[in-house]
């Protein structure tokens, strides 16, 4: 690309020629696989095509030692190695003025760090950035991969039937409360890191109440007891917000889950109720559902990023602020 | 009525009925955007993130009422 031939218009855009190229592979991956499987899984196919079944525990492929590996593993195992050659490609060679792939690796990842420092502040998000970054990209392939065309046609069959080789990932529960716990223990440990053992004064807060009886044996009858009324709602909401923490696991891993999961089985019943008939409504079905995969992957880190700056602010007005 | 079709019945009542308040709260959510929207245009990008993420906070309780739902009809097979 070092000299244009005289005449040609000069490049195409930071990702070159976008608009053809995204139309391109929206016509291919999309809407051509939706309309065929559309006409073969309508009334047409019933006869060589069997109804899907929808398994809720994700179904074990093979044993690793006493671990079973699930066909959800193998799919983010898949999303793993994606993952590492698109940064192994992008910075191997990377130029001062980037190609396509780089343009683009470059444009995602700088969208993502200027939302970390809005919502964090500057020297928080620099901090934040990397977890966040890798919760949002691994969520969104995992997603993605879930849509990929013939994805869960690959079968195997063991001891109790004919089950999928590979099955998206975020559908098993297991991923979604493994990336939840992941990012409570990232949250928690900011919080003691920036307040030291100070943050749980932020749950167990007895100073009110403690001062409340200490002044009722002074003689102040009056602060007295409104210092330890004071001191029983600082310990119901501290207690309050304590259990909310524990339950941000439990809300983080049905979220996904349950976005993924009603996701999947909504789209084999737009195929497979509808057939070719509901030919708009396949693909709209699919587009919402590349949708929804964007969407929860932005939640799930926009929301830990969220918690994570609550949760390292330090206290005011206790003493400067440092210099990291 | 045979047990399964109880089972049937209640998934159909868990979604029906735990879409309701997520429903009006999404409503509410894009009503309180395209206000702030009106009043100040320019701060379109940072309106339009923090939506995103109210609605999606929202629709997390339609979600579980869906989990229930799925988990009534696939998972309690006796």
């Amino acid at each position: 690309m070092a000299e244009q031939k005289p005449g040609k218009k000069i490049g195409c855009g930071l990702l070159g020629c976008a608009i053809p190229l995204a139309t391109f592979i929206i016509l291919l991956v999309v809407i051509i696989p939706t309309s065929i499987f559309g006409i073969i899984s309508g009334a047409f196919g019933k006869k060589f095509i069997p109804a899907p079944t929808v398994e809720l525990p994700a179904s074990v492929v093979f044993h690793l030692g006493p671990l079973p590996v699930t066909n959800t593993i193998l799919t983010s195992w898949i999303t793993v190695v994606v993952l590492i050659l698109i940064a192994l490609l992008v910075t191997r060679r990377s130029k001062l003025i980037p190609g396509r792939l780089q343009g683009a690796v470059e444009a995602i990842i700088e969208w993502m760090y200027n939302f970390c420092k809005d919502v964090a502040g500057p020297e928080n998000g620099r901090r934040f950035f990397p977890f966040v970054t890798t919760i949002f990209l691994f969520v969104l392939l995992n997603a993605l991969m879930n849509l990929i065309p013939g994805f869960g046609s690959i079968t195997f069959t063991n001891a109790e039937g004919t089950f999928p080789l590979l099955r998206g990932a975020n559908t098993d529960i297991n991923t979604a409360l493994a990336i939840a716990i992941l990012a409570f223990v990232f949250i928690e440990f900011w919080g003691f890191k920036n307040n030291k053992f100070g943050y749980l004064k932020k749950f167990f807060n007895f100073s009110r109440g403690l001062k409340g009886w200490g002044q009722l044996f002074t003689g102040k009858l009056g602060k007295g007891l409104g210092n330890i009324f004071m001191g029983a709602i600082d310990t119901f909401v501290g207690f309050l917000e304590f259990f909310s923490e524990i339950i941000r696991i439990v809300s983080f891993t049905f979220r996904l889950f349950g976005n993924m999961t009603g996701g999947e089985i909504l789209i084999l019943i737009l195929f497979f109720l509808l057939g070719f008939a509901g030919f708009g409504f396949i693909q709209i079905g699919y587009l919402f559902e590349v949708l929804v995969g964007v969407v929860q992957a932005l939640i799930f880190s926009g929301l830990t990023l969220v918690f994570a700056t609550m949760a390292a602010e330090k206290h005011e007005g206790e003493h400067t602020e440092g210099t990291k | 009525m045979t047990e399964y079709t109880w089972r049937l019945l209640a998934a159909g009542i868990a979604m029906g009925l735990g879409a309701i308040g997520p429903g009006i709260g999404v409503g509410l959510v894009g009503l309180g955007a395209l206000n702030a929207l009106g009043r100040n245009p320019e701060a379109k990008g940072s309106i339009m993130t923090y939506m995103i993420l109210a609605i999606a906070m929202a629709e997390a309780v339609a979600i579980y009422a869906l989990v229930v739902a799925i988990l009534l009809i696939f998972v309690t097979k006796g």
